[in-house]
């Protein structure tokens, strides 16, 4: 779920300043911020770049390298669907083209009101239960191209509920 | 110390690479991703090149291959033409748009037998050399970002780079002329950054970047006294010369 990052150097600076002012740190320091916002946000990578000494390209590189990094804000739901073969054949295509239809999202972007996000994975290694999809850190097995429907309202009611 | 290249002779430096021994006898090995200002990369694979050392015989990247002992090279076998073919045809995939890989994939006789792609006008090979000219000129403005087939130069967030001087190192040292610089109005537009652009002072032509010339200059320093163009200041420069004599 994304913070509120109105005052994000604040915030970050100690996550960053925690670590010796040195180049083979800057990945830890990247996966410390990336755990309390669930993105990398521009202001940690031009301080992290500061800390470490390195240039602010070469941060944004190394950013923009990794997978397991974002560089966009996630919404409050971050939902996984597996693309690996067992899944990409059980028809892990049709649940993606199935929450485009729905919420307007393809895989990387996250909706308008923050509250969903779409990533695809590699394998989730449960090819068993084939095609999987994760939403935050629950499982779901053998989703439908209706299951995954009912997924994304069950989830868009949470939201709501929790905005009350 | 003396290896054989292509059944020469040829005086060697222990520790220096093939490629420089080569280059310095006179015998061509091509290259995309060097340039003698770097330290050799080995990213294009164009240089690679056999060596036979004793029994064993291997394929390196000679821009990034030391000489520490007795070797026989060969820079032109079948097998490095075949692998010099398929490079070129990678490449031409990667940068159609390119003259010079267009030239090349006439060159080495490629032909084209896979998919259309959609990438008609690049012409980036992706070979780092305006990342590391851009470190040279002390901005590290641009990096490689991304990975795979999304891998590109860019500044971070395509984003005028504060730290840009629009020194225009990169896309002079592009092989490729993949680097878009637009002139026009005193103005230059590089990485997504505008630069007024200072008039040389003796044939008025627009030339360098208000931010270069305070980069070149110490701080404090005015500017003007270095506002001449390079062809301008080289004039100057024998005209200094002639009042001596
Ligand atoms: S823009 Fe030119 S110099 Fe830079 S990586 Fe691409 S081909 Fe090489
Ligand atoms: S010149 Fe050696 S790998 Fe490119």
């Amino acid at each position: 779920m994304a913070e509120d990052v109105s005052n994000t150097e604040d915030m970050i600076s100690p996550i960053v300043t925690a670590y010796p002012r040195e180049k083979r740190y800057i990945l830890a320091m990247m996966q410390d911020v990336q755990k309390k916002y669930n993105y990398l946000p521009k202001e940690a990578l031009k301080m992290i770049a500061k800390h470490a000494e390195v240039p602010f390209s070469q941060t944004y590189s190394m950013a923009t390298f990794y997978k397991a990094f974002s560089l966009i804000p996630k919404g409050r739901y971050n939902i996984r669907v597996c693309d690996g073969t067992a899944c990409h054949i059980k028809g892990s295509a049709v649940l993606i083209d199935q929450i485009y239809n729905n919420l307007g999202i393809k895989p990387g972007e996250t909706t308008e009101d923050k509250v969903f996000s779409l990533e695809t994975v590699n394998c989730l290694g449960a090819c068993a239960i084939a095609p999987v999809v994760m939403v935050n850190d629950t499982v779901h097995a053998k989703v439908t191209s209706s299951g995954i429907l009912k997924i994304i309202e069950k989830y868009r009611g949470d939201a709501g509920d929790e905005d009350v | 110390m003396k290896i054989i290249i292509d059944g020469r002779d040829v005086d060697v430096e222990y520790g220096e690479t093939l490629l420089t021994a080569a280059k310095r006898a006179g015998i061509k090995i091509p290259t995309l991703c060097h340039n003698e200002a770097f330290e050799g990369q080995g990213r294009c694979r164009l240089c690679m090149v056999e060596v036979e050392r004793g029994s064993m015989k291997n394929t390196v990247a000679s821009c990034t291959y030391p000489i520490t002992g007795e070797i026989k090279v060969s820079t032109s076998t079948p097998l490095i033409e075949k692998m010099r073919k398929n490079i070129v045809m990678l490449l031409y995939k990667q940068a159609p748009g390119s003259q010079l890989i267009q030239d090349m994939y006439k060159e080495y006789g490629c032909v084209d037998n896979s998919l259309e792609e959609n990438n008609a006008d690049e012409r980036c090979i992706l070979c780092n050399l305006c990342v590391l000219a851009c470190r040279e000129m002390g901005s590290s403005a641009i990096s490689l970002i991304m990975r795979g087939t999304d891998k590109q130069v860019a500044t971070p967030y395509n984003e005028a780079a504060e730290v840009c001087l629009g020194c225009g190192a990169c896309a002079e040292i592009c092989p490729t002329n993949a680097i878009k610089v637009i002139e026009k109005d005193g103005q230059r537009i590089i990485w997504n950054k505008v630069f007024n652009l200072v008039n040389c002072q003796r044939c008025g032509k627009p030339f360098a970047t208000r931010e270069q010339l305070g980069y070149i200059a110490a701080p404090g320093k005015d500017i003007s006294t270095q506002s001449l163009c390079e062809s301008c200041r080289r004039k100057s420069a024998a005209e200094k010369i002639q009042g001596f004599m």
